[in-house]
């Protein structure tokens, strides 16, 4: 998003580049929020190999473009994850990952547990099943690279502008709020 | 030399040492750790609670995953709570299935803790090998029970699917391949002078300590106690099995890892005898039906010997068709909490993931 | 018969032994390797002293806590294992649920601290003498101890999770994405389930 290429056509040259080099370098954040993490070795390992198509774990989230949330999440982590998305650069990502954060899975009736994370960040993709197999996790992988290349990746953008919505409904979950302001 | 400045440091719940989703909070003066205290709760999703409200059998699909990366314990453990509480008999087939079935996830484990270890050390070879290796035994599991991680497989009164055909052979064959990794994993983790340096004399617990803080498993083997869940009280077929209990003497990292490598071995040879002795018959002794089953008034302690140590159940029914309590003793419980913030006073800031994965640190069952 | 016995012979000499000690404990030898052992609370903390002891039962293997709702009642469950007899002793206590207090035995054996911090956040039961009493597995809890029987789970995830669905309003939604995606009629099966 270079400011200074303001010519139509030029800018579309420079974003079929830049989605081209962000397909192809997805990392992930090294964070097993929950049990779908046991799937993640496996994925990234020999057999898998998920590194073939430019996934790779990196450890901080000021590196990374993917933020994988591995199931289900407690309050206590949630407050960790909104605040570890924060802090990763734009343009970034999230994948849900497993049934239980599309409506909550088998904890539907859990008072510890969030049910549909798209309530609280803004998801690219879903991965269902618990657990998804390696094939299924590098399928959403794929799914994700297309959606970048076609432009409609573009939950970051929603969640800046309707940070306020997103905010109002993590604070309805997350009691004590001390976290600091991320400035956009 | 003037003590240097304490500082705070959070080490986790996002950090790619720590084993799974839980935070240690260092005091450190340099390099050297002061004080620290673990936070757990990242991953609580009140099983116990969500059992209450599930009759027996729809329990099932719960308790498996309370530890993700050995589910089987979970299975066999709640079974055989029910049993005894019931007492409901269990085919001999289905006995010898369930030792089969928790021996290869041992096996399993194992592959995911050879990885971790090392790779905590910076051995970042073994991983791809051993975690890739798992995968065969996953591939195993999977035709025989149809999941990968979670199998649901063992339920009360036997185990819900018989072999399928020419299963053992397959079992075999991929215990021969696992068996001809071996020699390059201790070539590359256990002759390695950079490993051996990173282990040895790290994480010590004293063997008095060990007996009164509630240390089970490898980390208990390794200071030099032959305790064993399968011998001290043997469930299932285990009494008719020859094997041994390797110990050390060391209570270090490096003990730790030698007896988990010695006991690989010794799983491979169980699952081996297992497949000998199988005998015919039922593999299932039929539950009426589950809707309605009711258990009578009464309350059991059963434990499994898993990777990490005695993996305990305390299930209580009050005579109705669901649990009125399920309460789950892992080992990690004890290990990573209490244990862990006394045996890092004094160890380095580099050792802090070490030492949580030579002591099987397993966050989902601490917080079920 | 007498073959049964012969094999409970170590367990019931056992508990006789105990029974002499605590006249008031109420003995049962449960099968083979387990005892158990009913007892007045306030003799717990002396008891357990004395089997750690005396009979060598140093591994603390769980510290349960039962809640029996209808009856009054917390049950403590403490669960030892001998290493030289090869036997499992549960203990067992009841306290009235509308003083839910306790003696701590974090000086018998260390790590108890862990699970009477468990058990403190999820019944609500204060330990003397354990100090360290503070938030456990929970962040911010306001309700009530979510483990006590009149805690309703359903009800409490209804009210506090406003991203909860009704299982077959989001199955309904599920059908419909499948079928606008695909272009396909909704397959027979499904159709009974429904809303429509």
């Amino acid at each position: 998003m270079n400011p200074n290429i303001n010519d139509k056509d030029s800018r579309k040259i420079v974003d079929i580049i830049q989605s081209y080099a962000q397909k192809h370098s997805l990392w992930v954040l090294a964070y097993g929020t929950g049990c779908g993490a046991i799937e993640i070795p496996p994925t990234m390992t020999s057999r898998y190999d998920a590194e073939r198509f430019g996934i790779t774990g990196r450890p901080t989230p000021r590196m990374a473009d993917v933020l994988l949330i591995t199931g289900y999440l407690a309050t206590k982590t949630l407050k960790r994850v909104i605040r570890s998305y924060e802090q990763m650069q734009s343009p970034k990502y999230v994948i849900g990952f497993g049934s239980c954060t599309i409506n909550g899975g088998m904890y539907w009736d859990s008072y510890n547990t969030i049910k549909s994370l798209d309530h609280y960040l803004p998801v690219d993709v879903y991965i269902n099943g618990c657990m998804p197999r390696p094939e299924a996790v590098i399928s959403g992988f794929v799914k994700l690279q297309e959606m970048i290349s076609n432009g409609t990746a573009n939950g970051w953008e929603k969640y800046r502008d309707n940070l306020d919505l997103y905010r109002s409904q993590q604070k309805e979950v997350i009691k004590n709020w001390q976290m600091p302001d991320y400035n956009w | 030399m003037t003590r240097e400045k304490e500082t705070t440091l959070y080490l986790g719940p996002q950090h790619p040492g720590i084993t799974g989703n839980m935070m240690v909070k260092l005091k450190v003066a340099g390099d050297e750790i002061v004080k620290a205290e673990t936070h757990v709760g990242y991953l609580h999703r009140a099983f116990e609670k969500l059992m209450e409200a599930r009759t027996w059998m729809q329990s099932f699909p719960i308790v498996c995953r309370i530890c993700v990366p050995e589910p089987d314990p979970n299975e066999e453990n709640f079974a055989r709570a029910v049993e005894e509480i019931e007492g409901r008999e269990v085919p001999e087939r289905a006995q010898y299935i369930r030792v089969l079935v928790l021996e290869l996830a041992r096996l399993a484990s194992f592959g995911l803790w050879f990885g971790g270890q090392s790779g905590s050390a910076g051995l970042y070879t073994m991983p791809q090998w051993t975690v890739g290796d798992r995968d065969y035994i996953l591939d195993l599991f999977e035709e025989l029970t149809g999941g990968r991680v979670y199998h649901m497989y063992i339920w009360p009164g036997g185990v819900r699917k018989d072999l399928p055909e020419g299963f053992t052979d397959r079992v075999l064959k991929t215990l021969d391949y696992l068996e001809s990794r071996l020699p390059a994993i201790d070539n590359l983790m256990f002759d390695n002078a950079v490993f051996q340096k990173r282990a040895q004399g790290v994480g010590y617990i004293d063997p008095k300590m060990a007996r009164e803080w509630g240390v089970v498993g490898p980390p208990l083997r390794a200071c030099g106690f032959k305790n064993d869940v399968r011998i001290d009280e043997p469930y299932e077929i285990y009494d008719k099995l020859n094997f041994e209990v390797p110990t050390e003497t060391g209570g270090d990292v490096w003990a730790r890892a030698l007896v988990r490598r010695r006991e690989y071995d010794q799983s491979i040879s169980i699952i081996r005898q297992v497949i000998e002795k199988m005998p015919g018959g039922e593999y299932y002794n039929k539950v009426p039906n589950p809707l309605t089953w009711t258990i009578p008034r009464g309350d059991a302690y059963v434990k499994t010997e898993s990777v990490r140590g005695e993996f305990g159940y305390y299930v209580v029914s009050d005579g109705s068709t669901k649990p009125r309590r399920v309460h789950v003793r892992g080992p990690a419980y004890v290990h990573a909490v209490s244990l862990l913030e006394r045996i890092l006073v004094g160890a380095n800031i580099a050792d802090v993931s070490f030492i949580m994965n030579s002591l099987g640190t397993c966050p989902p069952e601490i917080e079920r | 018969m007498n073959d049964i016995k012969q094999e409970l012979l170590a367990e019931q000499t056992f508990a006789d032994q105990i029974q002499k000690t605590f006249k008031t404990a109420g003995v049962r030898v449960i099968r083979k390797r387990r005892i158990e052992v009913v007892m007045r609370a306030d003799l717990i903390p002396p008891y357990l002293t004395h089997a750690k002891n005396q009979h060598n039962f140093e591994h603390l293997s769980h510290i349960s806590c039962v809640d029996w709702l209808e009856e009054g009642h917390f049950e403590l469950v403490y669960i030892l294992w001998s290493y030289t007899m090869e036997m499992q002793l549960i203990v067992k206590c009841r306290i009235p649920r509308h003083t839910p207090q306790f003696t701590s035995i974090q000086n018998i054996w260390e790590h108890a601290g862990t699970y009477e911090r468990e058990i403190h956040e999820m019944y609500g039961i204060t330990f003397a003498g354990n100090d360290n009493l503070g938030d456990f597995l929970l962040e911010d809890w306001e309700g009530p101890p979510p483990m006590r029987r009149d805690f309703d789970t359903v009800k409490y995830s209804e009210e506090n999770f406003k991203d909860r669905m009704d299982a077959r309003q989001d199955a309904q939604n599920v059908r419909e994405t499948i079928t606008k995606r695909s272009g396909e009629d909704m397959p027979d099966f499904a159709k009974p389930y429904s809303l429509r």
